[in-house]
């Protein structure tokens, strides 16, 4: 079938401005849009440029705003974005766009870091592998699945207006320790996520959940990250 | 927390992007390059490449990292099944001298002894070790690291997290990079190793790279280069691996003076994703046959039966009611074929779609459906789940799944020593994928993630204690090198104005074409010569590429130098391919089609000389007869 794929090219070099581009490509029905940006790139415009790596759903590169929505280009099957009319394609929202569908990770990793995303232990190393049950390893399995793609925290409408805000990701990526029966450094990150700028700009919108492209429940973390402030002695 | 000591570097740890843009230095080469002096740089930032970074700043060494994609995105994410240990969790019985056993025997025993030694041996300690760091594992009742079976192994030894191990692998490292505060280089391409050749060996000096966002070049000074660039792949058409998989450490390595082994050994993974088009090559996890899977032709046969090599016979179930035992029974019964080597599996998959029973999209059917509840296919395989049914509209709890073989993994790389990981070059060492010898001729499920953490390791500390003992007389860059590899960077644009005509991505499909064709799972003498000249004339035409546009995010600029490490590395496994007259685990030549014993004592060693790959053979390090008894026993 024939596809007009819609994308919001910029480059710095020849204009400040970010200008809509039209495309005609052949595509099957169940390509993905990846295959889509690829057919562009390779056979009609060389200059197109985006991230991707793994190319199903595991590396986290090509998160992109596909017809409004925050989706993994690699995972977006072409005929479930409705190929009758025009498919855009945008970079995510809230970070500097460096060229047509790349952004500046930069900030997105700053707030990636300031949570303390490693495990703090103290006392002797172990000689072997700590006792954890299955149950306790359960209990923050879901947040385990993160990919950093920033899908969710692009999506937020308060990550867009407020650049200090950790956004969704940090806080997931929080809760992956909080929970962590193996961790002792509860205390200092939920002091962090304390700040007037962390958890409790969180307005349960669900957008982040609803990007989430590994099905985390993330507003759901973010509620659990909440409680375990409130209840903390 | 984060804050590192950053050193002469003014980039930023993490990105490197420029946090204090007036601190750059010009320094003697002239304008236009930035300058970072350290004791070891990483390339690469897989597992192996981490693991090196971790090992060289806890002996207390400055590290950069330098990776072409964004941090915690490389292809170690990718890997599903697990990480090969004998720690014993689940069968007491198991130890490092039967892992060694296996690996070996996987590797139709043409890998290097020690390094299959050292590899058994440390890996336990270096699961425990990613335990301690945080990582989450699957846990047995006991609350122990939970062990799953995979191909080849003779005890379920796989410390794995659900069928994603390799994404906590790598999200694990990358936490313990954060926390000590190492450099990170990201969107940074490294083109050339610098190296002084007044000595009797080359011994490096530095390298030289460029920024993907804005094409500036950047020069790093350091007496230790650690290689872990992965693999190959992206040179075949249907393969598993990610755009990353260049060939750049096995180019820049031969580049630099070192050797290649085993290069004629490629692994095609028996299980990957065959329809629809857009996916084909997407790996199926060898997991999904541990856990109960079974391998059908278009009969509905399970025709691995048929295809028990002598080699194996011993330990392998003949008949479906042992297979079948094995499940519950695995003391008293033998394993299921379809767990033999993924090159025994991959070849039979092979033989049945050539012999016309395959599947509707050519590939071979994957029932797990059948004979697992819903429920354990959600629980043990989530990934494989969501991923048939997200990208094939196919759901596994319902229906077979349609695969087929995938160009996987390397075995060949770059030579080294077993127990430093240096290279011929004095000050290159080489870990994970981009190095040979550990996995001699297959590679077995699982060994791969245990690999890039026991050398990822043994590499980093050695080339921390190499930049010591190289301090302050050390050789250094020189200016006229720097020019040369700025000059041999640009060329592609260049060219253009020379009237250049061919798309890159032009080149790559064909260079794809031709290695999927005549260099693939099943090689004779007359097509491997065939695809020399046709890599001959690509090179040719490579030498004519047209790249649109500047040096700030050019994605065609990035494939034009990638492609010469694609066509080089290309041209070593073809000529490798055809030297040698037998077949062997990743080397199946139609015209020879059993081992031979003598070159079972051989490998064939690749080296550069100009522009010409150059061949020798070479003996295979003698195992001691301590070791050897090992192989009497079973």
């Amino acid at each position: 079938m024939d596809v007009t794929i819609k994308i919001l090219r910029y480059n710095p070099e020849v204009s400040e401005d970010a200008t809509w581009e039209s495309y005609q490509v052949t595509a099957e029905p169940t390509d993905r849009v990846l295959d889509a940006l690829h057919k562009v790139k390779w056979d009609l415009d060389g200059s197109l440029t985006f991230r991707r790596s793994c190319a199903h759903g595991v590396c986290g590169s090509d998160a992109m705003r596909i017809n409004g929505k925050n989706r993994l280009a690699c995972k977006t099957l072409i005929k479930d974005v409705n190929p009758s009319k025009p498919i855009t394609v945008e970079p995510i929202k809230g970070l500097p766009v460096l060229k047509d569908l790349v952004v500046d990770m930069e900030p997105f990793f700053d707030a990636y870091r300031s949570v303390m995303p490693f495990l703090v232990t103290t006392g002797n190393e172990p000689t072997r592998e700590r006792l954890q049950s299955q149950a306790d390893r359960d209990r923050f399995d879901d947040t385990t699945k993160c990919i950093l793609c920033a899908a969710c925290t692009t999506s937020c409408p308060v990550y867009w207006t407020d650049g200090q805000y950790f956004g969704p990701q940090a806080i997931v990526g929080a809760h992956r320790f909080i929970f962590d029966s193996r961790d002792e450094g509860t205390d200092q990150r939920l002091e962090i996520l304390n700040d007037k700028e962390g958890v409790w700009r969180c307005r349960t919108t669900f957008n982040c959940t609803e990007a989430c492209p590994r099905g985390i429940e993330v507003t759901k973390a973010i509620q659990e990250v909440k409680r375990a402030l409130i209840f903390r002695r | 927390m984060t804050g590192p000591d950053t050193g002469p570097s003014s980039r930023h740890p993490m990105t490197g992007n420029r946090m204090d843009p007036g601190d750059e230095t010009e320094p003697s080469y002239g304008t236009g390059f930035e300058t970072h002096a350290y004791d070891v740089v990483v390339i690469g930032a897989g597992g192996a490449g981490l693991r090196a970074a971790i090992a060289a700043h806890d002996a207390g060494a400055r590290v950069a990292v330098v990776c072409k994609s964004l941090l915690g995105k490389a292809h170690t994410v990718m890997a599903e099944g697990g990480i090969a240990a004998a720690m014993g969790n689940v069968y007491a019985e198991d130890g490092w001298q039967v892992h060694f056993r296996d690996t070996m025997r996987g590797g139709k025993m043409l890998n290097n002894w020690r390094m299959a030694q050292l590899h058994a041996q440390e890996a336990p300690e270096r699961v425990m070790e990613l335990e301690e760091w945080g990582a989450l594992f699957d846990r047995t009742p006991d609350g122990l690291i939970s062990q799953r079976d995979f191909g080849g192994h003779r005890f379920a030894r796989l410390a794995h997290v659900g069928d994603r191990t390799g994404l906590e692998m790598i999200r694990t490292l990358q936490q313990r990079t954060v926390a000590l505060g190492i450099d990170v280089f990201m969107e940074c391409t490294v083109t050339e190793i610098f190296t002084d050749r007044s000595g009797p060996a080359p011994t490096v000096t530095g390298a030289f790279g460029y920024w993907r966002e804005t094409g500036r070049f950047v020069v790093f000074e350091a007496p230790s280069v650690v290689l872990a660039t992965g693999g190959i792949g992206k040179s075949y058409q249907v393969t598993s691996n990610s755009w990353e998989y260049t060939g750049d450490g096995h180019a820049l390595a031969l580049r630099a003076g070192a050797s290649l082994i085993n290069m004629e050994f490629v692994q095609f993974h028996p299980t990957g994703m065959v329809w629809p088009p857009s996916v084909r090559g997407i790996l199926v996890t060898e997991s999904v046959r541990g856990d109960g899977g079974v391998l059908r032709n278009s009969e509905g046969e399970r025709f691995m039966f048929d295809y028990i090599p002598e080699y194996f016979k011993a330990e392998t179930a003949d008949t479906v009611e042992e297979a079948e035992g094995w499940y519950a029974d695995k003391k008293n019964n033998r394993r299921p074929p379809e767990l033999l080597p993924r090159d025994e599996v991959a070849r039979a998959i092979n033989s049945e779609i050539k012999a016309g029973r395959g599947s509707p999209h050519g590939g071979v059917f994957l029932d797990i459906a059948s004979r697992r509840d819903a429920d354990f296919i959600r629980r043990r395989l989530p990934s494989m789940y969501h991923q048939f049914k997200e990208l094939a509209d196919v759901d596994i709890t319902a229906e077979p799944m349609e695969v087929g073989p995938t160009c996987h993994y390397v075995m060949g790389g770059v030579e080294v020593d077993a127990d430093t990981e240096r290279s011929k070059v004095v000050g290159l060492y080489a870990a994970g994928e981009v190095a040979g010898g550990m996995h001699g001729s297959n590679r077995l499920g699982g060994n791969s993630l245990s690999d890039l953490l026991v050398f990822g390791r043994r590499a980093g500390h050695n080339a921390a204690y190499h930049a010591y003992g190289a301090a302050q007389d050390r050789p250094r860059i020189r200016d006229e090198e720097v020019r040369a590899a700025a000059d041999a960077a640009l060329a592609p644009f260049r060219l253009e104005e020379d009237g250049g005509a061919e798309n890159p991505y032009t080149v790559q499909k064909d260079l794809q074409d031709v290695m999927q064709r005549l260099v693939g799972i099943i090689r004779k003498a007359d097509e491997l010569t065939e695809s020399l000249a046709e890599i001959g004339r690509l090179k040719e035409r490579a030498r004519h590429l047209l790249v649109e546009g500047h040096r700030q995010y050019n994605p065609g600029w990035h494939l034009a130098l990638d492609l010469a490490n694609m066509l080089l590395v290309s041209e070593c496994v073809a000529t490798a391919a055809l030297a040698r007259e037998e077949s062997r685990g990743g080397h199946t030549r139609d015209d020879f089609p059993g081992p031979d014993p003598e070159w079972g004592a051989r490998n064939l060693v690749l080296t550069l000389e100009g522009d010409a790959v150059r061949l020798e053979q070479q003996p295979l390090p003698v195992m001691p007869d301590q070791l050897k008894t090992l192989f009497e026993d079973a």
